[in-house]
């Protein structure tokens, strides 16, 4: 017989790929027991379920594979039937652990893909079981088989006939379906899915685990919500405010409200999606067909800062009743199954009972489950109890057991602070039960560490205790030395009360006088010797100290104070006649032992308070964690203003080793590493991440080094991989995490080859110290979840110094146990599967970019796997603060908006240009002259041009009209210019043409066929369109000039113009300086402007621009330098005496159809007008009032006409803005790599949106004076630094740095690099004239202009400067 | 309208199979004629139908009660 083979539906299809896939896991069978309370008759049973099977086509399906295709076809017999068995002799639990295996069965799938078996427990209870595969039932069609089967039995043992309309076949669906897929409508509805799913860039991480699973082995992790809370939960659904169409739909909003929220909770993204079946039943008939009808689609969270309960479910009824309109049938597909791996299957359907025998059924799982799914839950009441059931699937590879049953816990506390008050916070509930008082031991008894010293140096005397270069001290001659110091500080009055601060080199000095302030019981506060003076003076202030130790070279710094102090260069003897015996005095636990001064945010440093029990723990700690059985040989020499420090320091003196110290170099503490490691002395360690970089891939295999301690910044699993391959096998290296407030370390861990993930963990914590991860409700988050680390226990510090505020702010109560404070590290950590702590960047170093949470470590160890990276750090860079456009304000006085790079108004309102116009407003008077100058200065030459006095150059606006106007009056002999640059607006020729007839005068249009390249070129260049076209007027102005003899050409600029081009301030300092001389400058700077590489250079003849004398032939004379007329007059004269006429076809003020595009792509790119200078410059000389300005700027533009018109000349509009607020920008070290191929190394392991948009590379990491990357100075470029490919080296030198500063000033640089280009950074010539005149300045000297161009980066220009003195000094010689 | 509706109702979501026919004041929901996946889909077909879009906070019970419901809210939104 012919089959009639049908193709599979997308739901069948993906089940089918999913079987093929594990073709031995039973991942999609669907088995349910009916528990029957009563007596069933077995003949009738089965002769019902054979009818059933005949009824029921489901029943009847079978697949099969055909070329390759899978597709299922309906026998018309079944050999298959329902087996009955007595299991009277089993206990209902062993029936139950049968049914269980029994469930887990493999189908044939070429017979009918069901397992039915009728199971007697006795006389009056049985068991129906029921297993049919997935790809022939859902849950509808489990309860339509069920009902079929009841009604069956009950016609058989009654004798009726059966009330039972036929039942529809699924092929009906089929058909219905592809008609829906052919409507219009479903296009419409594809896109829709496409679009919701294409927002979503990152899988969702639960408890921070893997997103892939390998096995489909899945726990049912089973919670009963219990008829009470069941029903709080259905009162909640039906408060109006609540409900949506049905209670069915409100259960299923709150329960997909819980799960977003405790999905939240746990991975802390706020855009996912979770998928949900849809019953996809939308007709009466369909409700009845057994079959496969579910599709699931996806629903998607957006979760907001502050969102409560139910400002989450608002958000969920939108969404589901968007997601219920778009769920037609038909419509999901792979892709956007992918999108998600967590379901939630809301089931509404109930078994009755059977045949009046009361029965309760139960879905049994196979412990398996699709692997794509990491999480289902199943929420139904199947039984109709009340009491409604969660079901958790939890896929075994990513969630081990003891987690598997915390999920359902952790997702009740959700459910129930919803139920209980829907309109708190999301972030209310904890999560996890609170943990019970924290039970703090420390490793062993607080002894003072200058009593540890003590007893060291009783016993072993002998030993070395101290050396430096070819000296060295035993313990005892060590601690006489100290034993000196402390009756020294004695008769200066040094007692346990007081403070002692030492600002020394690393030297032994420094080392007995830390013990000699200790014995006294005094504590000490290290100052490294290259603090700013400034600095020193302030610590010594803030500390309260009593007592300055210093040496020669540094005792400049403390001048400034009155405490008294001791020069140890001074007077040895001081000290050497002092006894060497010291009673030492008692420490009290309690008082303290240092203070260490870290960076704080209001650019002063605090000093953190560190109590002898803080270190002794600390100490005892690492005494024992790092025991070896060789005695530790530490280097010193890493700064002693460092806490890190203080384990070296230390741990040798108290334990019987030998602290080796390394003198300071110049530079920095990286010498003195190169140093340690060359000298091979030492067999400990302590040190940064960076300094591990600097010795990245060096030969290591024969150091002394065994114990390698790091610490003081993120420490990556690649450094650590490749520092442990470079060094011989036995070195051990630790990662040791600890801000300066919990006293050098409080977690710690060793770094094995098992560690894949970014960063090394930081370890657990040491004894005596607790570490907790809390949310920002201070509820502790489960393991896996990221978190703010807080620290607890016996090293935390007694607070900062002098801060009382910020001490109680950082230092709070420790809600699980208020015996103890509790420090707030802002370090985000996460506790991985083996309860280590996992670093992840700083709390307010957390980016969002597109509501997305950013690890910046995770980029940097993304590309330290790339082989030309040495290494990395990625920051932020925050753009120029955009003013957002409603929030803008104009100056009260010239109009200039405050969006214009780095403005600064007083407090009336005045703009900084105006206050500083102010100020040589009277000095710039100087330069303008009278009407009668310059007639004089253009009839000056009249025996030597034949034809013309002037050009003068019409553009045919009302500035330009009026003064050919004007000329003529004069009577000059004039030839108009008019470029026509293929945009002059229709009127504004006429105007033009009617014009120059009136005034019967020559008259020329200039063109190029270059046009729209030159505006192309304009407006990459400069954001507007109008740099080009002026160019290119003065360029073929000139070129006529140079042709026909003419000795000038006047020009239309505008007063404003001239201080928005060529009039700086710096022009007028010299108040003795003649005009002569500017005007000398602004044409050194015209020659400089036509020299500049753009494409007028490029594309018209500008041949003549390389002889000085085409200056002297052709000069530009500026006309309204001479003529002083306000708006208002000039358009009484231009309508009465030249019919001019205002152009109303730009639809704006202009003549010009093309500058709108100019001023669109600068609003665009820059956010403000780029008439906003200039005019505010018209209205500051009184040209024009601030009214008129900010109409003329406020126009209106016109989109589309602007679109067109950049089509027309070919600009393609940028996507970069320069507004976009934050760029991820990457500096690394190594080798120069192409951006591209950086960018394409990182894709392959990070979403795009983690890339970053800017790669530089550089010789090396500016670092802080503690070791740690700078980062604070890697955010100080500006996006146009960082499109260039030069690498970034700070100035250095007197010189460079009076460079670099300037530049700074004058470009609005945050920070500059010797190689920066001064043209690329966007330096013009009136930039030039700027910088060069305050370079001169500030060096007395008198550098030409064209001086920056020769040399346009600071270290040539420092170069030409450094020569020149040089030479100057010789000659002087 | 309630006729146009009356008869999508019956004849696409419900397959003639009601044993009454559909009168414009049956609850709907109430009386599980719709579930919600039919209510939306009858949202759909309206806004398909009549060219325009029903706001979220229009898709309440009080506005689609009823075939006579919407029918009311139709001709408010198209008045």
């Amino acid at each position: 017989m012919k089959r009639n083979y049908k193709a599979l539906t997308q739901s069948q299809l993906s089940i089918w790929t999913g079987q093929q896939l594990n073709p031995e896991a039973p991942l999609y069978n669907m088995a349910h027991s009916f528990d029957i309370e009563g007596f069933i008759d077995n003949e009738s049973f089965k002769t019902a379920f054979d009818q059933l099977i005949d009824r029921a086509e489901v029943l009847r399906t079978v697949f099969s594979v055909i070329d390759g295709i899978p597709v299922q076809s309906i026998q018309t017999g079944c050999e298959k039937t329902i087996e009955i068995l007595d299991f009277s002799s089993k206990k209902p639990k062993e029936i139950k652990n049968w049914m269980k295996r029994r469930s887990q069965i493999n189908f044939d799938f070429t017979k009918p893909l069901f397992d039915s078996v009728l199971i007697k427990v006795n006389e009056q209870r049985h068991f129906w079981f029921l297993n049919i595969h997935h790809l022939v039932t859902d849950a509808t069609t489990s309860t339509i088989l069920y009902k079929l089967q009841v009604e069956l039995y009950k016609s058989i043992v009654e004798g009726s006939t059966p009330k039972i309309k036929d039942v529809p076949a699924f092929d009906d669906y089929l058909v219905y379906k592809a008609i829906q897929k052919k409507l219009p409508i479903s296009q419409t509805i594809r896109d829709h899915w496409k679009t919701k799913i294409d927002s979503l860039t990152v899988p969702l991480k639960i408890y921070g685990k893997q997103c892939s699973a390998t096995t489909s082995l899945a726990n049912r992790v089973s919670l009963k919500l219990g008829v009470d809370r069941s029903k709080r939960l259905k009162d909640l659904a039906s408060r109006s405010e609540i409900r949506s169409w049905t209670q069915d739909l409100t259960l299923f909003n709150l329960f997909t409200t819980a799960i977003f929220t405790y999905l939240h909770r746990v991975s802390g993204q706020q855009k996912f999606a979770i998928g949900a079946p849809s019953h996809n039943r939308s007709t009466k008939s369909f409700k009845r067909t057994p079959g496969l009808f579910i599709e699931i689609f996806p629903l998607l969270s957006d979760f907001e800062d502050k969102d409560t309960f139910f400002s989450v479910l608002e958000k969920v009824k939108l969404e589901t009743n968007d997601y219920l309109k778009n769920a037609q049938p038909g419509m999901s597909s792979p892709e956007l199954s992918r999108s998600f791996n967590v379901v939630l299957n809301y089931i509404n359907v109930a078994f009755p009972d059977f045949n009046g025998m009361p029965m309760q059924s139960e879905w049994i799982h196979p412990e398996h489950c699709d692997p794509g799914h990491q999480l289902r839950c199943h929420v139904y009441d199947m039984n109709a109890s009340g009491d409604i059931e969660v079901h958790f699937d939890l896929n075994n590879d990513v969630f081990h057991e003891s987690l598997q049953n915390e999920i359902p816990q952790h997702f009740l506390k959700v459910l129930d602070a919803l139920i209980e008050d829907v309109n708190q916070s999301i972030y209310e509930p904890s999560l996890i039960d609170k943990v019970s008082a924290i039970d703090l031991q420390p490793i062993s008894e607080f002894i003072p560490i200058i009593k540890q010293f003590e007893l060291q140096a009783i016993q072993t005397p002998d030993a070395t205790a101290l050396s430096f270069k070819n000296t060295s001290y035993t313990y005892q001659e060590l601690n006489q030395k100290a034993n000196q110091f402390a009756n020294y500080l004695l008769t200066k009055g040094i007692n346990s009360e007081k403070r002692v601060a030492v600002h020394l080199e690393r030297s032994p000095e420094y080392i007995v006088a830390v013990l000699g302030i200790l014995k006294t019981g005094a504590s000490f506060i290290p100052i490294s010797s290259d603090q700013p003076s400034q600095r020193v003076s302030y610590i010594l202030e803030d500390s309260n100290c009593h007592f300055i130790l210093t040496n020669n070279r540094l005792v400049d710094n403390i001048t400034s104070t009155q405490i008294p102090y001791l020069n140890l260069d001074d007077d040895p003897s001081n000290l050497l006649h002092e006894s060497i015996e010291f009673k030492c005095q008692d420490s009290l636990q309690d008082s303290l032992a240092y203070m260490i001064y870290t960076s704080g945010s209001t650019g002063n440093p605090k000093g953190v308070l560190i109590s002898n029990k803080a270190i002794c723990n600390y100490l005892n700690w690492a005494k024992s964690y790092y025991a070896t059985k060789e005695k530790f040989v530490f280097p010193l020499f890493t700064s002693v203003g460092f806490d890190l420090t203080i384990t070296s320091t230390f741990l040798p003196l108290i334990t019987g080793g030998e602290l080796i110290v390394y003198s300071e170099a110049d530079h920095g503490p990286d010498i003195s590493l190169m140093e340690v490691l060359a000298q091979n002395k030492v067999n400990s360690i302590k040190l940064t991440p960076s300094h591990l970089a600097l010795i990245r891939g060096a030969d290591m295999q024969h150091s002394n080094i065994k114990t390698m301690i790091v610490g003081g910044e993120d420490f990556k699993v690649n450094i650590a991989q490749s520092i442990q391959n470079s060094f011989s096998e036995d070195l051990r290296i630790y990662n040791e995490y600890g801000p300066t407030e919990a006293t050098v370390g409080c977690i710690a861990g060793q770094y094995t080859a098992n560690h894949t993930e970014a960063s090394v963990p930081i370890g657990t914590s040491i004894s005596g110290m607790s570490g907790l991860v809390l949310d920002s409700n201070y509820n502790q988050v489960p393991a896996g979840v990221v978190g703010e680390l807080h620290l607890s226990g016996f090293g935390l510090a007694e607070g900062y110094c002098k801060l009382a505020d910020l001490t109680s702010e950082k230092f709070v109560t420790n809600p699980f146990n208020p015996e103890f404070k509790m420090y707030r590290t802002g370090d985000l950590v996460r506790l991985n599967e083996f309860d280590e702590f996992e670093y992840l960047g700083r709390v307010d170093e957390q980016v969002k970019l597109r509501g997305f949470r950013l690890e910046l470590t995770d980029v940097e160890a993304n590309l330290l796997t790339h082989n030309n990276v040495q290494n990395a750090a990625v920051v932020i860079i925050e753009n120029e603060k955009v003013i957002p456009e409603h929030e803008v304000v104009n100056c009260s006085n010239c109009g200039l908006p405050s969006n214009y790079p780095n403005t600064d108004f007083d407090e009336h309102g005045v703009c900084h240009v105006c206050n500083a116009f102010e100020g040589y407003k009277d000095q710039a008077q100087k330069y303008f002259k009278s009407e009668k100058e310059l007639r004089n200065i253009l009839t000056s030459q009249r025996g030597k041009s034949p034809n013309y006095d002037c050009i003068s150059l019409l553009s045919g606006g009302k500035d330009s009209t009026y003064i050919l106007a004007q000329l003529i009056n004069m009577g000059l002999r004039v030839l108009a210019f008019t470029l026509d640059n293929g945009y002059i607006s229709e009127q504004a020729k006429e105007n033009i043409d009617r014009i120059v007839s009136k005034l019967e005068v020559d008259h020329i249009y200039g063109t190029t066929e270059h046009m729209n390249a030159i505006f192309v070129d304009s407006l990459h260049r400069h954001q507007n369109v109008c740099n080009g076209c002026f160019k290119t007027i003065y360029t073929l102005s000139t070129q006529i000039a140079l042709a026909k003899q003419i000795p000038y050409v006047v020009t239309g600029l505008s007063r404003g113009q001239f201080f928005e081009t060529r009039l700086t301030e710096e022009l007028f300092w010299d108040e003795n300086a003649g005009v002569s001389t500017i005007d000398d400058t602004i044409l050194e700077a015209r020659k400089l402007y036509h020299q500049e590489e753009d494409a007028v250079k490029e594309l018209i003849d500008v041949s003549m621009f390389d002889y000085d004398d085409t200056f002297n032939k052709v000069q530009f004379i500026d006309f309204y330098r001479y003529s002083d007329v306000t708006l208002d007059e000039m358009l009484r004269f231009l309508k009465e005496k030249v019919d001019w006429v205002r152009p109303t076809d730009t639809g704006r003020s202009t003549n010009c159809l093309i500058n709108q595009l100019g001023i669109y792509v600068h609003k665009k790119e820059k956010g403000y007008s780029n008439y906003s200078f200039p005019y505010s410059w018209d209205v500051r000389i009184g040209h024009k009032t601030r009214t008129e300005t900010l109409e003329e700027i406020n126009e209106v533009i016109d989109e589309k006409e602007v679109k067109r018109i950049a089509d027309e000349i070919g600009y393609q509009m940028s996507e970069k803005s320069e507004l976009k607020q934050k760029n991820l920008v990457c500096y690394y070290t190594g080798e120069k790599t192409s951006s591209a191929e950086l960018a394409k190394h990182l894709k392959q392991a990070l979403p795009e949106y983690m890339v970053p948009s800017y790669f530089k590379y550089v010789e090396k990491l500016p670092l802080t004076k503690n070791g740690k990357v700078d980062k604070a100075q890697l955010k100080m470029l500006s996006t146009s630094q960082l499109d260039t490919e030069t690498p970034f080296v700070a100035p250095n030198g007197d010189i460079e740095e009076l460079i670099g500063g300037i530049w700074k000033e004058v470009l609005r640089l945050k920070q500059v690099s010797v190689h920066d280009n001064f043209i690329a950074l966007g330096g013009h010539s009136l930039a030039a004239i700027r910088v060069t005149a305050r370079i001169n300045e500030e060096i007395e000297m008198k550098f030409p202009l064209s001086k920056i161009f020769e040399f346009p980066t600071i270290i040539e220009y420092a170069n030409y400067i450094e020569e020149t003195l040089t030479k100057l000094l010789d000659e002087q010689d | 309208m309630n006729e146009k509706l009356i008869k999508y109702i019956s004849e696409q979501l419900l397959n003639n199979e009601l044993e009454d026919d559909l009168e414009a004041e049956d609850d709907l929901l109430g009386d599980g004629i719709l579930d919600s996946l039919g209510m939306m889909k009858l949202i759909l077909y309206i806004e398909t139908e009549y060219e325009m879009k029903v706001p979220p906070q229009d898709m309440i019970i009080e506005n689609f009660m009823t075939v006579q419901h919407i029918s009311d809210y139709l001709a408010k939104q198209r008045s």
